[in-house]
């Protein structure tokens, strides 16, 4: 646990829509469960889009798995992105391409050496446990919100991420479906070492399983710690982000 | 005026060059050997010459039937009166196979084709799969551009080819009918104007039409951000762009060779 996985080290950045800049210095070890809540236009996106590589900050460094991402290698470094798995708030299934394939897709470009037989098996597996099997063969635009996003995460999964970003997962999730969710995640960070990071618009039991909440507002980290520490110190507006 | 014409050279240098690098790109991946991402590649690149070639045949067809039809008409009646009836041979060659075979495939290309990738990969663009490939670790040049380059430049260069044999073969047929030129004289005379570098030069035509409808419809799909409101817009330019650049190289290449 002590490794860290993420670091954004006195990184300051401009957030778009707002006037605020997003300050931060924030570092999540391996293996830890860090979920960032707060209201809408406080950072949350920002801080998953920082950590995937998708923007450079202004001022400060980001490190992702020991990989520092700047301008330079912000082009294409393959070998850190394979060990991350990342849900934005567009999940970004290929529109042209049923659930399964697009879950396939990580298998069959980065895993040409596994037979078709053990990557479907593979895909299977991980349809059956996030409960997407009986709308395996439709495509994006034949699903709902909740379906994609699983599909998603699905997707994100199937290379066996060290790291998994997940920008607001139980957007348009059941309730049902959002233990489902839960207890996927459990169980993949049960399998190994895994670190997460979770971007959350407003308390869900998705992240009670959180061993960190991380509180922001207009970009700033208002409290930071486990849940109980956290409620204690949060100023009262924030209060209904972590009960 | 003279701030005016430096902006617009240097926008349309900087667009020339974002061009050269989405080609020199798409040329490395597809020279670069690596086992990465082959089969799925390979499968993009069958679909993009189905679309693109197979599925422009019967419109390619009806077009360059008429087209020959129309040409040897003209060129039947009008030819005589000059005294010049034995040169219907010549314009075939030299309107179809040299020029308009060509200029009219890698138009026909680009109203099926190119539109339809800059459509695609703007509204990829919109709805977050070009940046969820890019997560994936999935090259967008290799698996996105590449085959729908290499897709292109192919279906452009045999559906050229295909467009002018069936030119000439619409042409013989209002030569026969209306007419009444033998096959025998008809082919004697297409075949007696045509040289190897009127074949070559086509070939080269549609070689280069290809990568550049390709690459300017790539570059602008890709080029939308936010909104899909910008995915006609950069289509319509996308279509524009690519017939303007197809015009400049048809001068590039036909100029130094013929004048």
């Amino acid at each position: 646990m002590s490794e860290a996985a993420l670091v954004l080290e006195q990184v300051r950045t401009p957030m778009s829509g707002s006037s605020h800049h997003l300050e931060v210095d924030l570092c999540i070890a391996s293996g830890e469960f860090v979920a960032l809540v707060g209201p809408s236009r406080s950072g949350k996106s920002l801080i998953i889009a920082l950590a995937a590589g998708l923007v450079s900050p202004e001022a400060g460094r980001v490190v992702l798995l020991g990989h520092e991402w700047s301008e330079a290698s912000a082009s294409e470094p393959s070998h850190v992105r394979l060990r991350v798995g990342t849900v934005l708030e567009q999940p970004g299934l290929l529109s042209n391409m049923t659930l399964f394939n697009n879950v396939l897709l990580p298998l069959r470009y980065h895993r040409g050496a596994m037979s078709d037989r053990s990557r479907e098996h593979a895909v299977m597996a991980q349809l059956e446990r996030l409960g997407l099997m009986p709308v395996r063969d439709r495509f994006p635009a034949e699903l709902n919100h909740g379906e994609v996003r699983r599909g998603a995460i699905a997707r994100a999964c199937m290379l066996d991420p060290e790291v998994l970003l997940l920008d607001d997962p139980v957007a348009g999730v059941d309730a049902e479906m959002l233990l489902v969710l839960r207890a996927y995640v459990e169980e993949r960070r049960a399998d190994h070492p895994l670190t997460v990071v979770v971007a959350m618009r407003a308390w869900s039991p998705f992240i009670e399983g959180a061993d960190r909440l991380v509180v922001l507002r207009d970009g700033r980290v208002e409290a930071d710690g486990p849940r109980d520490a956290v409620a204690e110190v949060v100023p009262a507006a924030l209060r209904r982000y972590v009960e | 005026m003279i701030e005016w014409v430096g902006r617009k050279t240097i926008a349309g240098a900087t667009y020339l060059a974002a061009l050269a690098t989405l080609f020199s790109q798409a040329v490395l991946d597809l020279v670069l050997p690596t086992q990465q991402g082959r089969r799925e590649t390979l499968r993009v690149l069958v679909r993009q010459i189905l679309f693109t070639g197979v599925d422009a045949l019967p419109v390619t067809s009806v077009i360059a039937l008429l087209l020959g039809i129309i040409i040897v008409t003209q060129a039947g009646t009008q030819l005589p009166r000059l005294g010049a009836g034995g040169l219907v041979g010549s314009i075939i060659v030299v309107t179809v196979i040299r020029e308009l075979g060509p200029l009219i495939t890698a138009f026909i290309v680009v109203g099926r084709s190119g539109t339809a990738i800059a459509t695609e990969l703007g509204t990829m663009s919109v709805t977050g799969e070009v940046v969820a490939l890019r997560l994936m670790g999935i090259s967008i040049s290799r698996f996105v551009i590449m085959p729908r380059m290499v897709g292109m430049v192919l279906s452009m260069l045999c559906l050229t080819l295909y467009f002018d044999v069936v030119a000439v073969l619409g042409g013989y047929l209002i030569a026969d009918a209306q007419l009444t030129i033998p096959f025998y004289a008809f082919v004697e005379s297409v075949t007696k104007a045509l040289s190897t570098t009127d074949v070559l030069m086509t070939a080269v035509k549609g070689l280069c039409f290809g990568s550049a409808v390709a690459a300017v419809c790539c570059h602008h799909g890709l080029a939308v951000r936010s909104s899909f409101t910008e995915v006609p817009q950069q289509t319509t330019r996308a279509m524009i762009n690519s017939f303007v650049l197809c015009l400049l190289i048809d001068v590039v290449v036909t100029v130094p060779l013929y004048l």
